[in-house]
């Protein structure tokens, strides 16, 4: 816009403002020294005028991505979002007496805290947000933006739970996050929740090729809802819990030709180990964008205006300097 | 006005040693702090059904008015000061969803349209309208934020099932206590509402008998002060101007219906909204520039081509 003002840097040639009206040009000696010099600080001028309108035009180098190697891991969070996840977490059971005073805080609550601390501590790190309700949807892609997940994290935490949630749905949305994008470092799953389903063999089958083709690593931080309930089966295993739906998951996620990993999380100690072992082994070289952000290139174009607008200046003060001096001496 | 000689090159010399000195100054002048009012918001959108109804125009097309407000949503975000916050929540069955809570809108835009672009019918987990339940759980999600976002929620407000006046759903809230603003979107006229399936897509629309026509529990009442007989129209929708009206009132919020810009929108949440101040960097160079080129342009005007010069 401010461009079209360019023409501007024309004036001095046509500007005889400072000049002075000689009767009879023939009269004035001919000196190739001044006619350059009047040449050069018409020069000057238009450089002038166009380096401020340049410096006004805000010219910058726009917002740049560029590539850099760093450590660190790219995770998709698949956060239970069900009723369950209202529950207390690591209560004791009823017929307990209070010896100890245990937290009163949901498990959802107790989740995105931790979550949040883990995201905190990995600056490199990718990562993306999958809301895993009823339909999962992918509402945070993969994003660097530390401020976006740490508050979608956030939002996860509040409020209360829906009423379904659908793990098939989430985990194969969570692959499908990485679909079309280069490898640039370790891909994970972190899966958080309170139960498990019960998947058909079709769905066992497409899950296993999806985390394979996109070689994603699975986590699963399992918050125990039963007491003494392990997600392998145990020789005093309880009857009961020979066909929970955990279990079954678990099974068929350590059948995955991709690395599994399960954490039992039954207490908020367990629960940070299995976040700080996470931390510790999801630490490799990761090509990561970082964004440059725009440079001004204002100052440059202010620094010639200054240059050259000084030359003049110099130049417009010893002439009216002669100029006085000649009237002083007219005067005489 | 005539200028001799003499008083023309010393007036030349002045108005150039001004000018370097302001290019000095938009070169080295350090930067001043000033204050920007800023705000935090929190935009939930409505996604039942009735959203699907096109009736709203975006860029003269016309549009369902899931997608205005969505690319409404967006132009707020463009139209809000850097600094100021937006969240984003979702609207279906009777409660509000958060999803991300307030995020700096200029860093995060980017994030918050992939957001924003992701809402659709298939994210809802209900196929009830409570509007004004969730816009009580909003108020309730809200005061759990901090800072307590001013709430900006954009529905038609068509309630399913419907309610009746005197039986409106309890707010146990101090009205205005969280501030907010509820944008109307959609039009006039009754249309059919599309209807979505299990998975959230739309087959055929919501028939006469498919939807309740009463409040639940005036339907159940003999009395006619309460149970009037009216007309069945339930199962078409408009943007319901009374009923937001009233229902902005018992909350304390702030009611527009269907802005056109951006801008009057992001006025309306700062008049509701209690704005902080946020110190920002601001460069003058720009006016000390501008104005060191007026000065420079004088001195060139060619005035001999106006006035005659003598000398």
């Amino acid at each position: 816009m401010l461009l079209w003002l360019m023409p501007l840097v024309l004036l001095p040639w046509f500007s005889h403002n400072t000049d002075k009206t000689v009767a009879w040009q023939a009269m004035l000696p001919h000196d190739r020294l001044s006619q350059v010099v009047t040449l050069l600080f018409k020069l000057l001028s238009s450089l002038l005028i166009a380096s401020l309108l340049l410096a006004l035009a805000g010219p910058h180098i726009p917002e740049r991505i560029i590539e850099r190697s760093r450590q660190g891991a790219e995770f998709v969070i698949l956060l239970d979002r069900s009723r369950s996840m209202d529950d207390i977490f690591a209560r004791p059971p009823r017929n307990t007496l209070p010896i100890e005073a245990f937290s009163t805080r949901s498990k959802r609550t107790v989740s995105g805290d931790y979550l949040l601390e883990f995201v905190k501590r990995r600056p490199d790190d990718r990562f993306g947000y999958i809301l895993f309700s009823t339909r999962a949807t992918e509402i945070l892609p993969l994003s660097y933006n530390r401020d976006a997940i740490l508050a979608t994290i956030e939002a996860g935490a509040l409020g209360k739970g829906l009423s379904k949630t659908d793990i098939f749905q989430a985990l194969s949305k969570a692959a499908a996050m990485f679909e079309g994008e280069a490898y640039r470092g370790s891909r994970n799953i972190l899966l958080i929740s309170d139960g498990g389903v019960i998947l058909d063999a079709s769905e066992k089958a497409q899950l296993q090729q999806r985390l394979a083709e996109m070689r994603i690593n699975l986590y699963w931080i399992y918050l125990r809802t039963v007491r003494g309930m392990t997600l392998d089966e145990q020789a005093d295993d309880n009857l009961l819990w020979l066909e929970m739906p955990e279990r079954k998951l678990h099974t068929f996620f350590k059948k995955l030709t991709t690395p599994y990993q399960a954490f039992e999380a039954g207490s908020l100690k367990e629960f940070a180990a299995a976040i700080e072992e996470i931390h510790r082994q999801q630490y490799q070289a990761l090509i990561v964008e970082e964004r440059l952000p725009k440079q001004s290139l204002a100052d440059w174009f202010l620094a010639i205006a200054l240059f050259s607008s000084l030359v003049l200046t110099l130049a417009r003060l010893y002439t009216s300097w002669g100029v006085k001096l000649a009237a002083q001496a007219d005067r005489f | 006005m005539r200028l001799s000689y003499q008083k023309r090159i010393t007036l030349t010399a002045i108005i150039m040693v001004v000018a370097l000195l302001l290019v000095m100054a938009a070169l080295w002048m350090p930067h001043i702090q000033r204050d920007v009012k800023i705000m935090d918001a929190l935009f939930v959108i409505d996604i039942t059904d009735s959203m699907n109804v096109q009736d709203a125009t975006v860029n003269g097309e016309t549009v369902s008015r899931l997608d205005w407000a969505k690319e409404f949503t967006r132009r707020t975000f463009l139209d809000m000061p850097c600094g100021a916050h937006a969240g984003l929540a979702i609207f279906s069955e009777a409660r509000s969803l958060i999803l991300m809570n307030p995020v700096e809108v200029c860093n995060s835009y980017h994030d918050l349209t992939q957001m924003l672009n992701q809402f659709d019918p298939h994210m809802a987990w209900a196929r009830s309208s409570e509007v004004s339940k969730a816009v009580y759980t909003a108020i309730r999600q809200a005061k759990e934020i901090e800072p307590e976002p001013t709430i900006v929620f954009v529905t038609d407000g068509h309630e399913s099932p419907p309610l009746h006046e005197s039986l409106f759903p309890k707010f146990d809230g101090k009205p205005g206590e969280i501030h907010g603003v509820i944008v109307g979107v959609g039009g006039e006229d009754l249309l059919p509402i599309p209807k979505t399936n299990e998975q959230g897509e739309i087959e055929g629309v919501w028939g006469v008998n498919d939807v309740m026509h009463q409040d639940v529990y005036a339907s159940l009442r003999s009395d006619t002060t309460t149970n009037v007989p009216k007309a069945r129209t339930e199962h078409l929708s408009s943007q319901k101007k009374s009923h937001l009206q009233t229902l902005a009132d018992r909350v304390g919020f702030e009611y527009v219906s269907s802005p056109t810009k951006p801008g009057k929108l992001v006025d309306a949440i700062r008049k509701v909204s209690e704005t902080r101040p946020q110190t920002i960097d601001y460069d003058l160079y720009a006016w000390f520039s501008a104005i060191a080129l007026a000065l420079i342009l004088l001195v060139y005007l060619p005035y001999g081509w106006f006035i005659r010069t003598d000398d």
